[in-house]
């Protein structure tokens, strides 16, 4: 046993976390909330000359080929420093359906465009009064010679204002299957609305779209099995995202407990409040080997059907009720704009509901322990 | 970045794990005792604890001067993990807290008397720290010891001497300098459990073992019986606690009870109805599972972090503690719940589920929150050495 990191592993971590504090600052990440791109052009450019937009492509396109426990590193960082990027939507989900399931034409033509930064790729999956579940994709995909149309509304669509193609889920006579769309096709209206996170969230409307056949990802009705391997591995890196964003968040109340003065005593001299950030820490750092272990089982090869829905939900719990008794620590301040509690605050509450929620995560967990 | 066990580990976890299941021993290996079979003293037990002698796993990490293997100590921390998953008694506090201090600053005659007896298992101690006065604050005891012509004379009371009715040696701490600061006036004192004056009174708990007062009438005790330096004795207590990281406090009894409570609610019904497919329960199965996982990852973590040596993990141990006996107790409280009613029946009837397990359980846990420095005694420490925060207490 033994919970270091590899040297090279630990000049990612050093390299992502200098890139970040530099083109990550709260200023920009303050810059770009409700901005319905969403993100700086050269936090987007650094990260993509860094390798850090492709790390998980593989090498032979044009990517770093890092693992998934390299890449927990990074989301940490992207965690900590809130950084507003397509990175998940693009360069884990959309990049991760190609590698699970694209043909050699489309990996060919996307995987180099997405590793470079140059195309941005999101899916459009969740849709109104619908779940997380396969029942909850209800688009319609309908063959009409050799063409497909589909119809449908998605929400939480992130980043769609600025992507390339949309991966939209719509089921076809097999089940769901998953296409390539590109948003500016007619029959699809982009609509920017806005968020908790203040993150980008697009409504996408298909309208009768026609996309060719070979726009379809995979074999019909692989659709959904593709998508919860894919986002299986990628729930690790948003519970690795949680902890970032929780230790960063305690990290600065920390400090301010040491600082400010009530009752003649810095704050943190009231064990009320010092037992909150013991608890907090105590969450974050079992929450982060946790994590760690989800990402070596992966890149070990091995199953993830149980830690990765365990990491996601307890360090997403983590970070939501780290941010919890921050606010609380920080007093009226943290209510207010100015001060960056409530960036945590509005971040944890968001990521936790997203990508699948405390229940639905429940339930993989428990359909793993008991229906096994 | 590595969670499996190194090679050599794991032949050694198979070896102890095909031992056990080799020599069960249904008196010995009692899981209905929660983690507490080294308190039960039954001849079957004794001899257990002499067949683990014989095996050479009592004292592994001792140097080998006074017959150990200089062992790292991540092998009593697998040997201990399998004692408890099978409910077998652990190797305890002779060849941890004694042994290792004696080893360190014991004379050379106490070492001669007893690390012999402590590897073969021929002696049983108990530990008395504790007071009516020092708990938590264990710096503050205050039994009297008075220098006399040849030693020392011990007056006054110690609280909670868990195996005091049945050691053979007493391992005390007591206050030999009354005028210097709290933490340096104490020393550390070897007494044979029989001496005259001393007085054992049992205090029945709601577990399943009984504790101790134990009280001191001018009891004497020779100078060669003064462990180490005197006024030393609270830095002992301390360096002892740090020197036993590895086995401290074992976390296969609550993976144990989780299983446990998976395996029954798989099967379970009510109503007619299989109980796991009931989204409460689910629910709760989901989330005791996953703080089961962090547990565990806690547990590695401070494992690894006493591996690498040098200081020791006192904020890893805290945090390890400190989420592990709270999940603990939710553990029992929970199985509780999903048993509903049936919850109430007492442990160790047909009519309970489980023969009542996770009643019994409900009410062994619950000082785990407590002894061995509770849960907001770590969070102090956590505080104040793993955050930086001023001192709160
Ligand atoms: C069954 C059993 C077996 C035991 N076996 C032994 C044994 O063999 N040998 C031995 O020496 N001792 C033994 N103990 C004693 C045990 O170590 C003590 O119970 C423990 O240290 C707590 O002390 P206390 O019970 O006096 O509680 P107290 O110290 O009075 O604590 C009461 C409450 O106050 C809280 N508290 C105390 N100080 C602070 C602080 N600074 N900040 C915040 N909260 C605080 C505690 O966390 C706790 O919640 C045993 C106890 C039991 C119940």
């Amino acid at each position: 046993m033994d919970l270091e990191f590899s040297e090279e592993q630990e000049a990612i971590r050093d390299m992502t976390r200098a890139l970040l504090e530099e083109h990550s600052s709260v200023e920009i990440v303050r810059q770009m909330e409700d901005d319905p791109k969403g993100y700086p052009d050269a936090l987007w450019k650094q990260m993509a000359e860094s390798g850090l937009v492709g790390a998980l492509v593989p090498e032979s396109y044009g990517g770093g080929g890092l693992t998934l426990l390299d890449a927990a590193l990074i989301y940490e960082e992207i965690g900590r420093a809130m950084a507003p990027v397509p990175h998940f939507v693009s360069g884990v989900i959309s990049a991760g359906l190609l590698l699970e399931a694209g043909s050699e034409a489309q990996k060919d033509e996307w995987l180099p465009k997405i590793a470079s930064g140059d195309a941005i790729l999101t899916p459009a999956w969740l849709e109104p009064e619908r779940g997380y579940g396969e029942e909850g994709v209800q688009a319609t995909a309908t063959a009409d010679g050799g063409e497909v149309v589909l119809s449908g509304t998605k929400l939480h669509v992130n980043y769609a204002g600025a992507a390339d193609r949309l991966i939209v889920l719509a089921r076809g006579d097999a089940g769901v299957d998953l296409f390539l769309v590109d948003p500016s096709s007619s029959g699809v209206t982009l609509t920017h609305y806005l968020s908790q996170s203040a993150e980008p969230h697009y409504k996408v409307e298909l309208d009768g779209v026609r996309v060719p056949a070979d726009a379809r990802i995979g074999g019909a009705g692989t659709g959904w099995a593709s998508y919860g391997t894919v986002l299986h591995q990628g729930i690790i890196l948003l519970a690795a995202q949680a902890i970032g964003g929780a230790a960063r968040c305690l990290e600065e109340t920390v400090d301010y407990a040491n600082t400010r003065v009530q009752f003649d005593k810095p704050l943190g001299a009231f064990q009320a409040l010092a037992h909150y950030m013991a608890d907090a820490s105590t969450r974050i750092d079992g929450g982060r080997v946790l994590v760690h272990e989800a990402a070596w089982n992966a890149a070990q090869g091995r199953s993830i059907a149980r830690f990765a829905p365990m990491a996601k939900l307890f360090c997403c719990t983590a970070y939501q009720e780290t941010t919890r008794a921050c606010a609380q620590i920080w007093g009226g301040v943290a209510f207010t704009i100015e001060y960056d509690t409530q960036m945590f605050f509005r971040r944890a509450k968001e990521l936790q509901l997203s990508w699948w929620d405390v229940p639905y995560l429940e339930e993989l967990v428990a359909k793993d322990v008991l229906d096994g | 970045m590595d969670f499996d066990l190194s090679p050599e580990e794991q032949k050694f976890s198979d070896e102890v794990e095909q031992w056990l299941v080799e020599h069960h021993d249904p008196v010995v290996m009692d899981h209905h005792r929660e983690n507490f079979s080294q308190l039960s003293d039954t001849p079957e037990r004794r001899a257990f604890m002499k067949k683990l002698a014989d095996k050479g796993w009592l004292g592994m990490s001792w140097p080998k001067e006074y017959g150990g293997q200089e062992i790292e100590g991540v092998y009593e921390f697998i040997l201990n993990e399998a004692l408890s998953k099978h409910a077998a008694p652990q190797i305890g506090k002779g060849v941890g807290i004694i042994g290792k201090t004696l080893i360190r600053h014991g004379s050379d005659k106490l070492k001669q008397e007893f690390l012999p007896k402590i590897l073969t298992a021929d002696v049983e101690f108990a530990v008395g720290y504790s007071e009516p006065q020092a708990g938590s604050d264990a710096a503050n005891m205050q039994l009297k010891a008075e220098k006399v012509e040849g030693g020392w004379k011990l007056n006054g009371q110690k609280m909670w001497t868990t195996s005091a009715h049945f050691a053979d040696w007493y391992w005390v701490g007591a206050r030999t300098d009354p005028d210097k600061k709290k933490h340096d006036g104490l020393s550390l004192f070897l007494i044979p459990m029989d001496h005259p004056g001393l007085e054992v009174q049992s205090l029945p708990t709601i577990g399943k073992d009984t504790t101790n007062q134990v009280f001191f009438e001018d009891v004497f005790v020779p100078d060669d019986y003064l462990v180490g330096e005197r006024g030393r004795g609270f830095h002992m207590i301390s360096e002892a606690l740090d020197l036993e990281r590895f086995t401290m406090f074992t976390l296969s009894p609550i993976t144990n009870r989780t299983d446990l409570l998976v395996d029954w609610v798989k099967q379970a019904k009510r109503d007619g109805k299989p109980l796991k497919d009931d989204p409460q329960t689910r629910k709760t199965i989901a989330n005791i599972a996953t703080d089961t996982a962090v547990a565990k990852a806690l547990s590695t973590r401070f494992i690894c972090a006493a591996m690498k040596g040098g200081k020791p993990p006192t904020i890893q141990s805290s945090q390890y503690k400190l989420f592990t006996t709270t999940l603990s107790q939710r553990v029992c409280d929970e199985a509780l719940d999903i048993s509903s009613a049936a919850g109430t029946i007492r442990e160790g009837q047909e009519l309970a589920p489980l023969l009542g397990r996770f009643e019994g359980a409900y009410r062994a846990t619950m000082n785990e929150t407590v002894g061995g420095g509770a849960s907001e005694i770590q969070k102090n420490i956590i505080a104040r050495r793993h955050l930086g925060l001023p001192k709160n207490f």
